[in-house]
Parts: structure tokens; C-alpha cells; sequence
């Protein structure tokens, strides 16, 4: 089982030793004399393309299945097949769909901006890609080693909001330039208890490295328990808040009003078509990814296992099973849940999960000077227990609304 | 030289924000080019912070951190004053914000 | 052939990252040139987010990453955003426009734009020339020792010298956020 939790690695050392060998032999056939710092450079660029090029591959692989999954899972909840013509039930959907997309004609309006029309696939795929790079995908397998790799993937993550206004703006149609408004609105929204939850994260373990706070989530309390941070009440209520606003940023149902199909068109992306749209549509599945797994990074343990007995399996393993357990979750709220109001939306971001974010930054400091025994327990779970109660009673309530409520287009 | 290097470069893009702010009678325009101008400041901080005899004080740096911060609250505030203005008279033409000449 | 390829790869190849700085630096310059040349003001405010990018680059590639990350995140994530909404928040207007006497007056309308960027040049040589020739450009020192930044030392350094201008910025923060908020509030009573 070593040599499974080593492959990634050796891999990628096979591959640094075979283009030494193979520049060595190139240079010694052609009489060039190399400078001694050339092959440490040519090694190093190496190294950095070769994990670009394997998370590239990865997150491909997994939007291309993610995409299939997800129908026919929505399918088994919904009483119906979903994809089942191409291949073996459906499992070359993706091939076909690739097919379809890049064939078809790529539209744009006349009255188009088309220099931003163009620019903002492109300025929504480049952050997208750019996020997998500071997540810790096995012990030692960081493709980038950041001190402050949390702050690195939230500056990244507000370029998405630029490349949705650019794309709203610029394709000159009511609906786009509503979408990307009410996207734009969401996303800076629930950045705020999403930038406050992963703080949390970053409080207890003191670092704001992944790296460093996977390291902090290790161990097991009572021999079987592990030190997860989703095991603590203040953990417990920042990692919700973290699910929640992970989709609301990759626009996931409940929180899909930005491209609310029977509302808006589809929002920003009315006037995309073919190629482009499909750029739109992986952008968001990598984000929808990258973000899960700071989730499971910042809360569930990165890539430790859940039992001691179960360690044999690869550390890179359990961090995949975990994004897997993620996405599907995902995918069950889509199909559970009906899609926000807009004015719900916002009262939720605004007075119940920042709040709860605050709540929970003082538990856990609360929990961290209290000696994490029982009695931190105690006091950081009532900590965080009364504002829920409170803001549960006060601001979410029917009977507090129900008088004053006004259909102001029905009557 | 690379200090030198760098505040040139600081100093063309202070340039530009000037510019922006005395040519353009958009208020907008006007915060645009303040932003430059404190973006060329920050610029400035970190280029003599690299180049300090003592970089592990961090002097530059933390001045950069408070600039950027204080650079947000100002833009809020900037742009809060500049809709209440187009609110009152229909135009950001910072030319026609003119009611206290008396 | 064979000897220029030598040639070539003997070049001091190993020095070039230090000057990797010049390609943002460049993008900067041009995304800011453009931001104050273009008419259209949604045009403006993408080329200053660009250069804002730009800048942050620079910033990271001069081994600033936590000031760096901070400028993408406070800047392309909130200022300009602001800025975009404040642009589509106020139309120009077209009565307003007519009213104008410094439309009509094009006279005026160049005028201020020679004495804006004659102001500048000369800022610009100033600059320039207390930049290169001043006695003090001499004496400035090249550090030895690599700079770097690293969260955990500015965390250590916002809390235990500066933290007093911590908790200043935060009251400012906290009152540009009332401020604004009550500044942009619908005057009910107008």
C-alpha cells in the first residue's frame, strides 16, 4: 500500500528523470556544453508543467463525470432514465455533449460589446483553473506550497465577479445585464460568511496554509474520534455556513437565481452559444470543485483518514472519496430543494449567516482558550446556540412577516 | 537601477491618475485617477520596502496593507457622495456641481 | 546553427527571473494608458481593473504575495465593483448634458485638457529627474539578503507595533461603511 500512497510522486519523479536522461543524452550526441544552472531550471519548469498538466487532467476527468453523474442521479431522484443512448447507460454523455457544443455556431448579438464578449470567458476560466493549485491533495501533494494559500484562492475567486459582469454588460440584452446583477449581489454577499467561515478555520489552526491546516485536523480523540474541525460546535456551524455559501458562489441550487431558467433567460449567459458557453459551464464545475475541496481542506480533514484502522488506504484517496461525498451532496440539494426569492436570499446572507459567522469566530476562540475539554465544549456550543435560536426566532418566524406581506402585482 | 526602474514605472502610472483626475469631467473619471495615483503609492512602499537595508521589519509592507484599506473605505465613500450627487442634479459632470460658488 | 544554439543557452539565463517584474509592469502601464484614454466609461473601469490585476502581479513577483493577494481581493473583488455599479447606478443623462455650457463651449474642453496634461509632464519630469539624477539615487542600497513576507510575520507585526493603526483602520472602516450606506440612502423626505 506504500508504494499505491507514493504513486502520484514517483510518477512525477519518473517523468523529471526521464527528460534529464533524455536532454543528458541530447547533449552529450549534439557536443553542447550545458551551463551548471540550465538543468536545474529546465527541472524546475518541467516539475511545474507536469502538475499543471495532471490538475488539468484531474479536474477535467471530474467535470466530464460530475456532468454525467449528475443526470443520472437527478434522474433516479426525479422517477425517470436520464442519459442512457451513448455508450454503456449514458457514460460517454460528456464525448457527445463536447461533440455538440463545439460544433455548434457561436453567436454574438449585434449590438454586442465584442471585445468584452469575448474577453469574459476567458477572464472566468483562467481564476477557475487557477484555484485547484494551493489545495492539499495528499501528504505532500500541494501542487503549490503558499503561507497564505486561503488568501490566495479568495483573491482568485473575485475575479469570477468581473468575468460575470463582463459577460452581462457586454451582450447588450436586459436578462444578461439582470443575471450578472443579482450574481454579482449573491456572490459578494455570501463571500462575506464565506471569507469569515474559512477565518475560523485559519484561527484555531494558526496558519493560513492549507497545508497547515490539514496538519492541525490530525489525530483522534478517544482513539476513534478524529480532530476534524466539523467534530466542534463552532466548527460544526462554520463548515454549514461554508456549504452554504460554497453554492451560492458556484451558483448551485437553491441559490441558481442569477440563471433562473424561468425567470431570466439564463441569466448572463443568454447570448452565449456553442464553445463559449461550454467554457461558462466548465468554469463553473472547476470552481464548484475547487471550492469543495478548501471545504474539505478547511473542515473535513483534507486528506486524513476517518478511522486509524483505515489508514492504509491512500491519503489521496480519502481527500477524493470526500470531494466525491461533497459533489453528491450537491447534487441531492439541487434535486431537493425549490430555488431562493431574491429578497430571501439576501435577508439570509445579511442577517442570518453573518451573524452565525461571528458567533462562531467567537466560539472558537472561546473553544481555543478554554483548553478544548468539556467545559470549551459547553461554552462554545451555547455560544453558538443562542444566536441560532434568536435569529431563528426573530428574523425567520412566519408570524413576524405574515401581517405586513403586500402582493403588489396579484391584487 | 531596479529600484530606479521600478520608480519610474510608479511614477508613469502616478502620471496617468493625474491625468485621468485634472482632464476628465466625469466624477467617476476623477476617482479613477485617485486610485492610480494611491495605487503608485503602494507601489512606491513595496519597491523601497524590497530594496530597504532591513526588509524582515516589514515597514513598507504594512504601510501598503493600511494604504489598501484605507484606499476601499475611501472609494465607498467617494462613490456613495458621487450617486447622492447625480441624485440631486441628474449629471456626475463634476463641472455642474457647482451650487456653493454662491 | 550549433554555435549560436550554444551560444544562446549560455546567456545568463539564471539572472532573468529577477526581471520577470517588467511584464506586469508593462501590462500596468498599457491597461492604465488605456484607462484614461478610452471614451467609453465602462471600458475605463475594466482597463483600471486590469491594471489593478497587474499591479497585484507585480506586487507578488517582488516577493509581496500577502500584499499582493490582498490587492487582487480588495481591489478587482470590491473597489471596482463598486466603481462598475457606481457607473451603471448614474446614466448620463440627456437633459442634463444639453444644459451643459462646457459642451457647447469646445474651446474651454481643450483647454483643460493641454493644462491637464501639461501639469502632468511636468510632474512626470520632476519625478523622473529626482528619480535618476538626484544625489540620493546613489546611495540607494542593494540588499544582499532576499526580501520576503510571510502571513505569519505581518499577522505577528499587525499585532504586536501596529496595533493601534489596526484598530483605527477598523473604526474608519467601520464608519465609511455608515457613512456610505447612509450617504447613498434614498432622501425620503426631498
Amino acid at each position: 500500500m506504500h508504494f499505491l500512497e507514493n504513486l502520484p510522486l514517483a510518477t512525477k519523479k519518473f517523468i523529471l528523470d526521464l527528460v534529464k536522461g533524455a536532454c543528458g543524452w541530447l547533449c552529450t550526441k549534439l557536443g553542447i556544453a550545458l551551463p551548471p544552472w540550465a538543468m536545474p531550471l529546465l527541472l524546475t519548469l518541467v516539475s511545474i508543467l507536469v502538475v499543471i498538466v495532471a490538475i488539468i487532467a484531474v479536474y477535467m476527468v471530474m467535470f466530464a463525470l460530475m456532468s454525467v453523474a449528475e443526470r443520472k442521479i437527478l434522474a433516479r431522484m426525479q422517477n425517470r432514465y436520464g442519459p442512457n443512448r451513448a455508450g454503456w447507460f449514458g457514460i460517454l454523455q460528456p464525448v457527445a455533449d463536447g461533440i455538440k457544443m463545439l460544433t455548434k455556431e457561436d453567436l454574438v448579438p449585434r449590438g454586442a460589446d465584442k471585445i468584452v464578449h469575448f474577453l469574459a470567458p476567458i477572464a472566468m476560466v483562467a481564476p477557475a483553473l487557477m484555484l485547484p493549485a494551493i489545495i492539499p491533495y495528499g501528504t505532500g501533494m500541494v501542487p503549490v506550497e503558499l503561507s497564505a494559500g486561503i488568501l490566495y484562492f479568495f483573491a482568485l475567486g473575485a475575479g469570477t465577479e468581473l468575468a460575470v459582469f463582463m459577460a452581462g454588460w457586454s451582450s447588450n440584452n436586459k436578462y444578461s445585464v439582470m443575471g450578472a446583477m443579482r450574481a454579482i449581489a449573491q456572490m459578494i454577499s455570501y463571500e462575506l460568511p464565506l471569507v469569515m467561515s474559512a477565518v475560523i478555520a485559519a484561527l484555531v489552526a494558526g496558519t493560513l496554509s492549507p497545508t497547515g491546516i490539514v496538519e492541525a485536523q490530525g489525530g483522534y480523540s478517544l482513539g476513534f474520534i478524529p480532530n476534524w474541525f466539523v467534530f466542534t460546535p463552532w466548527g460544526f456551524v462554520a463548515c454549514l455556513l461554508f456549504y452554504i455559501g460554497a453554492l451560492a458562489e458556484s451558483n448551485r441550487c437553491p441559490f441558481d437565481l442569477p440563471e433562473g431558467e424561468s425567470e431570466l433567460v439564463a441569466g448572463h449567459l443568454t447570448e452565449y452559444s456553442g464553445f463559449k458557453y461550454a467554457i461558462f459551464f466548465m468554469a463553473e464545475y472547476v470552481g464548484m470543485f475547487a471550492i469543495n475541496g478548501l471545504l474539505v481542506t478547511l473542515f473535513l480533514g483534507g486528506y486524513k483518514a476517518p478511522c486509524p484502522f483505515l489508514e492504509w488506504i491512500p491519503s489521496w484517496c480519502w481527500f477524493f472519496a470526500k470531494l466525491a461525498l461533497l459533489a453528491f451532496s450537491m447534487v441531492w440539494v439541487r434535486a431537493t430543494l425549490p430555488r431562493f426569492r431574491i429578497d430571501q436570499m439576501m435577508q439570509f446572507a445579511w442577517k442570518f449567516m453573518l451573524p452565525m459567522s461571528f458567533a462562531a469566530l467567537i466560539a472558537a476562540a472561546v473553544w481555543y482558550y478554554a483548553g478544548r475539554g468539556p467545559l470549551a465544549w459547553g461554552l462554545s456550543a451555547l455560544i453558538v446556540g443562542i444566536p441560532y435560536l434568536a435569529l431563528g426566532h426573530f428574523c425567520f418566524t412566519r408570524h413576524h412577516t405574515a401581517d405586513n406581506r403586500r402582493y403588489l402585482y396579484s391584487e | 537601477m531596479m529600484l530606479q526602474l521600478l520608480l519610474a514605472i510608479s511614477a508613469v502610472l502616478f502620471c496617468f491618475g493625474l491625468l485621468a483626475a485634472l482632464t476628465r469631467s466625469n466624477a467617476i473619471m476623477v476617482l479613477i485617477g485617485i486610485e492610480m495615483m494611491l495605487g503608485a503609492g503602494n507601489l512606491n512602499f513595496i519597491a523601497f520596502w524590497k530594496f530597504s537595508a532591513h526588509p524582515e521589519l516589514l515597514t513598507g509592507v504594512m504601510f501598503a496593507i493600511f494604504s489598501i484599506a484605507l484606499a476601499a473605505a475611501e472609494a465607498a465613500v467617494g462613490l456613495a457622495i458621487i450617486i447622492q450627487v447625480h441624485r440631486r442634479l441628474r449629471s456626475v459632470n463634476i463641472n455642474q456641481a457647482d451650487q456653493l460658488k454662491g | 546553427m550549433h554555435d549560436l544554439f550554444q551560444r544562446l543557452i549560455s546567456l545568463p539565463w539564471d539572472q532573468a527571473p529577477q526581471w520577470f517584474f517588467l511584464f506586469p509592469a508593462l501590462l500596468m502601464l498599457l491597461a492604465a494608458a488605456a484607462a484614461v484614454m478610452l471614451r467609453n466609461l465602462i471600458h475605463c473601469a475594466l482597463c483600471l481593473t486590469l491594471s489593478f490585476i497587474a499591479l497585484g502581479v507585480l506586487f507578488i513577483a517582488l516577493g509581496a504575495e500577502f500584499v499582493g493577494f490582498v490587492q487582487l481581493l480588495v481591489y478587482v473583488g470590491a473597489v471596482t465593483m463598486l466603481i462598475l455599479f457606481a457607473i451603471l447606478l448614474t446614466p448620463a443623462s440627456e437633459v442634463a448634458a444639453s444644459n451643459n455650457p462646457f459642451r457647447s463651449f469646445q474651446l474651454s474642453k481643450a483647454l483643460n485638457a493641454v493644462a491637464g496634461g501639461a501639469v502632468a509632464m511636468l510632474v512626470l519630469a520632476g519625478l523622473l529627474a529626482a528619480i535618476f539624477f538626484s544625489p540620493h539615487a546613489q546611495a540607494a542600497v542593494n540588499p544582499a539578503k532576499a526580501a520576503t513576507a510571510p502571513a505569519a510575520a505581518i499577522g505577528e507585526n499587525l499585532l504586536n507595533h501596529t496595533l493601534l493603526p489596526l484598530q483605527g483602520t477598523a473604526i474608519l472602516l467601520t464608519a465609511a461603511l455608515i457613512g456610505a450606506a447612509l450617504l447613498a440612502k434614498e432622501d425620503k423626505r426631498s
